[in-house]
């Protein structure tokens, strides 16, 4: 039998986030529920541990975050290493957010471990991970050979489904938290300020995302964009020269020097679609664009495109999807 | 043995003019061109990263460089804007009398000045009566005391009416023909200086030409570059200068129209398959790239030869004259192979063609080069 | 304050992107390598803090084969960087990031640093693993998706925001620390002319590579997707029209909502 996969979960408003119960998945694809472990730490951890049930993981550890007020990845990195050391894990999944990518760096040190993120597919082979990942923007994808002992991946978030099965019953426990480096002990989280100030969910997570460029033309416009985000449950998003203009800030920029995002769905409105905007969005799982002049490189890249107005087009889709969908 | 491949220094300064011309330069073009507006902010952005006054020795505060890195950062500004380029470098135009004629004095008092902040400088030699012909200068500059009075009119003047110094040249006698010319250095702010509108032009429309108007302007004789009779001496070594970098920017221009073809070309089908599989498009494609290929390296021996101490006028002539004519057909078969959409103002190649078509009159019609590669020619024979 | 910036150089945006023979990894024949993307946030980053504090020292620090290696941190001392140093590895040795991250740390261990920076991920394999590890492998905090790093003098700590899935943290943490930049908060600068002429004289350190084991990690396959054959085009005689019809198909074909 092969050694155990220890999936490390994140909280995210009391619960455990999306991403989790992903990567527990797949951990239990790869190997077999029995064999995996799942942890979480930080506050809210103990309550958040039982979720792991819902994807059929038993064994859950949980740990406070020590002395600090805060469980970000650097700081329970030495702890997840000694869970890890603990139950001989030789692969440790984590979702490939902000937490997971950052824990994955220093978990490889920590553990002396070899490492992939952004990881879209995974498959155990011939006593080796191989993993298949996009690179360069969604430009190429890679497959990678990790010859273990010891393996930490991080996956791409909404790359894999979360799996529905019979919950199970789960029996949580504390783990003991390992302190990091001492000069963490003044490293201090002062605040979190809520994202999304529109309602909507944030970029990153976003399984829709609808962005608007140049070709809104004026800032108050902007909100033709948003009243379809609206209509969509979709996260609002911005080519540069939209952020660079001033009409929307910096956290709404799609790309190179923005966020990176591939949602099920991107609508691209009046975007021109420059290089440096289409590597931040070009691996969203489909495409749409709108745009007024029909040489507009988006459309090379779009699955479906819609050369008109934007200012006819998008009132008339937005209320054609709170139409079917209601308001 | 003749050197083709860029050293890592040059490499470097043409890699600043591309992500220049590219991302500062170019998404302002076709607005630009669409409201003749002359953009003094990225004219400025060009001064603040020294891509100005290019010819100008550091030791005045500009960049130093030779003729073959002016031209590898002038193809690439061009790749952006033609116009826009016309306008960053008629700075160098300007200030190459003052180089030229002026003396260690003059050369200290006029440029280090000038080039320590984002100013433009017109090079004033053509007159409404006639362009070219440089010896029938009709403005006048009358001695009086130690001063001179300059009366008269230029026009097509690069940058006129934004220019804060202007190269002027006048004749202290018309009966002397040439040797009656002197070049003087004028500022903007001397009394009597009068720059005219903005004429409205068929390309170059991110650049502003216009007039400008001398009456009763007194220069100080200690402004007056070199002898009387030099004027004219200067403005022809000024052109045998800058000749060379027009070849470089309508190289620019044709190097757009290409890039610009043949991705068009792999993405329209006719007939069921991309046009870029048509034998006509292949060649049409294929002689455009000769005549830039060609383009660029006439320009860089030009550049090379007047670099390593040749006077290059016969080279200079050449590069000019044959890349002016390549960008023109070369645009013209960039609009030919985007058919009907080539014609429309909402594509990008039309206003290739509008631009390169100046390329063929400025800083000596391609005419007046024909007459002197001949006569550099004949001379040979003779 | 000592600031090490690490750079690595990648490819630039608009290369395309070729397979390699052996089909494990980029075709790098002919690609321009570049100093981009994060890095040169994060080198904007560190020119910003030694403007902000006086008596600062940037020392740019890459790995990486010649001639390309060498470029980049040209590129970071013409815009501004005081110091540079190379670790020079043979080209097609190990790709693993965190090779490369325990390589920097022998040698960043060696330097005076109050401050690691780096991009929060490299624009070609963007693993996002650097800036973790070498925290790890330094012993001082890390964070990645930075922005906005400033250093309070008054209280002697830097401060900075993360821009995480759910909002904006607000952090102080007292150097050494490594960071991970997601995006200067102000443009990334140009070079100017005469300093990238100034920059070609300047001298470049070299290091010698020490640190890494075997690489584990293997390329296996490299590949590029289809060629997307363009946007399948709604055709239509009103807006209503081409809304209705879209609809359709992103419910019916594309499935991406019910």
């Amino acid at each position: 039998m092969s050694r155990r996969t220890l999936v490390v979960g994140e909280v995210r408003q009391g619960h455990l986030a999306d991403v989790s119960l992903e990567a527990a998945g797949r951990a239990i694809e790869l190997t077999e529920p029995t064999a995996v472990v799942g942890f979480v730490a930080g506050s809210g951890a103990e309550a958040a541990a039982g979720e792991f049930a819902r994807v059929g993981i038993a064994d859950v550890r949980w740990t406070d975050a020590g002395s600090g007020s805060d469980a970000s990845a650097g700081r329970i990195a030495p702890t997840v290493a000694a869970l890890a050391r603990e139950i001989e894990a030789d692969l440790v999944i984590v979702g490939g957010t902000t937490f997971g990518r950052d824990l994955a760096g220093a978990l490889a040190i920590r553990w002396d471990a070899v490492s992939a993120t952004g990881v879209t597919d995974v498959r155990r082979e011939a006593g080796a991970i191989h993993v298949r990942r996009p690179v360069f923007g969604g430009r190429a994808t890679e497959t990678r050979r990790l010859a273990g002992p010891r393996v930490v991946l991080a996956l791409r978030p909404h790359a894999f489904a979360v799996p529905s099965v019979t919950p199970t019953t789960v029996r949580t426990s504390g783990f003991a938290f390992v302190e990091p480096a001492p000069s963490w002990r003044e490293a201090k989280l002062l605040a979190l300020e809520p994202a999304a100030a529109g309602g909507g969910p944030a970029l990153a997570d976003a399984s829709i995302v609808v962005s608007g460029g140049r070709g809104v033309r004026a800032p108050e416009n902007f909100r033709l964009v948003e009243e379809l985000a609206a209509s969509l449950g979709a996260a609002v998003g911005a080519s540069r020269a939209v952020t660079d203009a001033g009409w929307r800030p910096g956290t709404f920029q799609v790309g190179q020097t923005g966020k990176a995002v591939s949602p099920q769905l991107y609508i691209a409105v009046g975007i021109s679609g420059a290089i440096q905007h289409l590597v931040g969005m070009v691996s969203s799982r489909v495409i749409v664009a709108i745009n007024s002049d029909p040489s507009a490189p988006i459309f090379r890249v779009a699955d479906y495109g819609i050369v008109g107005d934007l200012f006819q087009i998008v009132p008339a889709l937005t209320a054609e999807i709170r139409r079917v969908r209601g308001p | 043995m003749p050197e083709f491949s860029l050293t890592p220094d040059q490499e470097s300064l043409r890699d600043l003019a591309r992500k220049f011309a590219r991302t500062e330069m170019a998404p302002h073009a076709a607005e630009c061109d669409r409201t003749a507006r002359f953009p003094e902010e990225i004219y400025r952005k060009a001064y603040d990263l020294g891509l100005m006054n290019l010819n100008v020795p550091t030791e005045f505060g500009g960049s130093g460089l030779g003729l073959f890195e002016q031209c590898l950062i002038v193809e690439e500004l061009a790749y952006g804007c033609a116009g826009m380029t016309t306008s960053i470098i008629a700075n160098c135009l300007a200030l190459e009398p003052i180089l030229l004629g002026g003396s260690p004095e003059q050369r200290r008092r006029f440029l280090t000045p000038f080039c320590a902040s984002y100013q433009l400088a017109s090079f004033a030699l053509t007159e409404p009566s006639g362009g070219s012909d440089a010896g029938a200068i009709r403005t006048r500059a009358r001695r009086d005391g130690d001063a001179y009075v300059l009366e008269g009119e230029k026009c097509f003047i690069t940058n006129a009416p934004h220019a804060s110094l202007y190269t002027v040249f006048a004749t202290v006698d018309p009966e002397r023909k040439h040797k009656g010319i002197a070049a003087f250095v004028v500022p903007r702010s001397a009394k009597g200086v009068s720059p005219g509108k903005d004429e409205e032009k068929m390309g170059h429309r991110a650049s502003s030409t216009g007039t400008v108007r001398f009456e009763g302007v007194r220069v100080p004789a200690e402004d007056r570059l070199g002898e009387e009779g030099d004027g004219f001496s200067i403005a022809m070594r000024t052109l045998d200068q800058t000749r060379t970098p027009i070849g470089a920017l309508a190289t620019g221009i044709a190097q757009a129209a290409l890039d610009l073809a043949a991705a068009y070309s792999l993405k329209r089908e006719t007939f069921g398959k991309p046009i870029s599989e048509h034998q006509a498009i292949q060649i049409k494609l294929a002689n455009m790239a000769q005549a830039v290929h060609a383009a660029r390296l006439l320009t860089w021996h030009a550049a090379w030869t007047i670099d390593h101490g040749g006077k290059g006028t016969l080279e200079s002539s050449i590069a000019k004259c044959f890349a002016s004519d390549a960008a023109l057909d070369v645009a013209d078969e960039a609009i030919q192979t985007f058919g009907g959409y080539g014609y429309m103002k909402e594509y990008p190649v039309e206003k290739l063609l509008r631009d390169a078509k100046l390329t063929q009159i400025y800083e000596g019609a391609n005419e007046i080069q024909r007459t002197v590669i001949a006569r550099e020619l004949l001379r040979a024979y003779q | 304050m000592e600031i090490v910036v690490c750079v690595k150089p990648v490819p630039e945006a608009e290369t395309r992107l070729r397979v390699a023979a052996d089909g494990a990894r980029l075709d790098a024949e002919g690609v321009k390598f570049v100093l981009a993307g994060y890095d040169e946030s994060a080198v904007e980053q560190a020119l910003l803090l030694k403007e902000a504090v006086a008596g600062s020292t940037v020392h740019a620090i890459a790995l990486g084969p010649a001639p390309r290696t060498e470029e980049v941190l040209r590129a970071a001392v013409a815009l501004g960087c005081d110091k540079a140093s190379w670790i020079e590895v043979p080209s097609g040795g190990s790709d693993d990031p965190l090779d490369a991250a325990r390589i920097l740390a022998a040698a960043i261990r060696g330097l005076p640093h109050d401050l690691v920076l780096c991009g929060k991920q490299a624009g070609d394999d963007e693993s996002g693993l650097v800036a973790g590890a070498l925290a790890e492998a330094l012993g001082v905090p890390g964070f990645g998706y930075v922005v906005d790093l400033r250093w309070d003098a008054a209280r002697s700590r830097f401060t900075f925001h993360r821009a995480v899935e759910s909002g904006q943290e607000s952090w102080e943490c007292p150097g050494p620390i490594v960071i991970g930049l997601q995006q200067a908060w102000n443009d990334p600068r140009t070079a100017k002319l005469p300093a990238i002429l100034k920059s070609r004289k300047a001298t470049i350190t070299k290091i010698a590579a020490s640190g890494a084991a075997a690489s584990v990690a293997t390329p296996e396959k490299f590949e590029l997707p289809a060629p997307r054959t363009g946007a399948k085009m709604i055709e239509y005689r009103t807006p209503q029209e081409a809304a209705e019809k879209l609809v359709r198909i992103l419910r019916e074909d594309a499935k991406v909502f019910p």
